[in-house]
């Protein structure tokens, strides 16, 4: 599960900004709880994606709450796109292994 | 209620991450952890069983601890170049005051006493004073500069070292460097030296006490317990009491 806290993260920015809670929240949601984050960490993830120059924060005032947003810079688009791509051929290299095995055992 | 996040503080800090990172984490993990519990109160939790539930999900000490410490683009540069910070910066702040410091003196002697072969001017039992109020006060608050530079550069030091709770290695160096450069240091100054006679002031460093005496040389013995005191009762307090 290396790098896929960052993925998923940056994924969810590309739609609009976040703050940390939301961001868990919305990665539960949407992964059908097969994704769940421990809450506390994806702040890190945020911090270090942020120093890195990837994602950009600010303070909003939302319904009395001060919260820090998270959006993404055009290094965070590039860096998700890498990523993406990457996963992509991981995800489908690891699937050819699975079913290739599966036939080959089918096969004997 | 105690800080939920004393601890984890403590464990931040002494790992290295730099004290702007430790605040906003802890920030960010207290407004999550009252939405956490907000969110568990509509399901219908009490405010105790709501506050339990949320701090477990929010993650333990530990968990939160190592994630923020494996960042390693988190650490402050005290963590991450102690040698730089404690070592070679304090010299080159010191360094850059002083210049100041003698520029001033310079431009002060230029000014306030042009026929005098040294801006070091005694002050004569009797007759005229040679130094006007203002002369007189613009060079004290020279000599403060000159010698107050190393005691805030050392305190500095103990502060940073404080703040981040760093091991006493680092800033104990940089303070005994601090302290002897600065108790060594000698100013000279003299019209003779260069042509034209516009002055020339240089330093030079010596165990000798300052040759001009009085109570610049008490002060030169006891910049180096001066400027790490602060530091020192900082580590034994903290030694005595660990959760302070």
């Amino acid at each position: 599960m290396n790098g896929v806290p960052e993925l998923l993260i940056l994924r969810l920015l590309q739609q609009g900004e976040m703050y940390g809670y939301e961001i868990v929240q919305a990665i539960r949601s949407r992964s059908d709880a097969v994704i769940v984050l421990g809450e506390g960490v994806v702040y890190p993830v945020l911090h270090g994606l942020e120093q890195d120059g990837a994602l950009k924060s600010r303070r909003k005032t939302v319904s009395g709450r001060s919260r820090i947003y998270y959006s993404l810079t055009p290094a965070g688009s590039r860096r998700l796109a890498n990523l993406k791509e990457a996963w992509i051929n991981l995800t489908g290299a690891i699937q050819m292994l699975m079913i290739g095995g599966q036939r080959g055992e089918s096969l004997q | 209620m105690a800080n939920p996040f004393n601890e984890l503080r403590e464990r931040l800090l002494r790992g290295g991450i730099a004290p702007r990172h430790v605040r906003r984490y802890l920030a960010e993990l207290a407004d999550h952890l009252t939405d956490l519990r907000a969110e568990e109160e509509r399901a219908g939790r009490s405010r105790a069983g709501a506050e339990s539930a949320a701090l477990i999900r929010l993650g333990g000490v530990d968990d939160l601890a190592r994630a923020m410490i494996e960042q390693r683009q988190l650490q402050s540069w005290s963590a991450r170049a102690p040698w730089a910070v404690f070592g070679v910066a304090p010299l080159l702040l010191l360094a850059a005051v002083w210049s100041v410091a003698l520029f001033l003196l310079w431009t002060g002697w230029q000014v306030f006493l042009a026929g005098y072969d040294t801006p070091f001017v005694r002050v004569p039992a009797t007759g005229p004073h040679p130094l006007f109020e203002l002369a007189n006060l613009y060079f004290q608050l020279d000599r403060l500069l000159y010698f107050g530079a190393p005691i805030i550069v050392g305190w500095t030091i103990g502060i940073v070292a404080a703040r981040q709770r760093l091991k006493a290695l680092w800033p104990a160096i940089g303070l005994v460097v601090i302290g002897l450069v600065s108790g060594m240091s000698q100013v000279h100054a003299g019209r003779s030296a260069v042509p034209h006679g516009i002055g020339h002031i240089s330093m030079s460093f010596t165990f000798a006490l300052s040759a001009h005496g009085g109570p610049f040389g008490l002060l030169q013995m006891l910049v180096l317990p001066i400027t790490a005191l602060p530091y020192l009762i900082w580590r034994v307090q903290k030694n005595r009491f660990p959760s302070a």
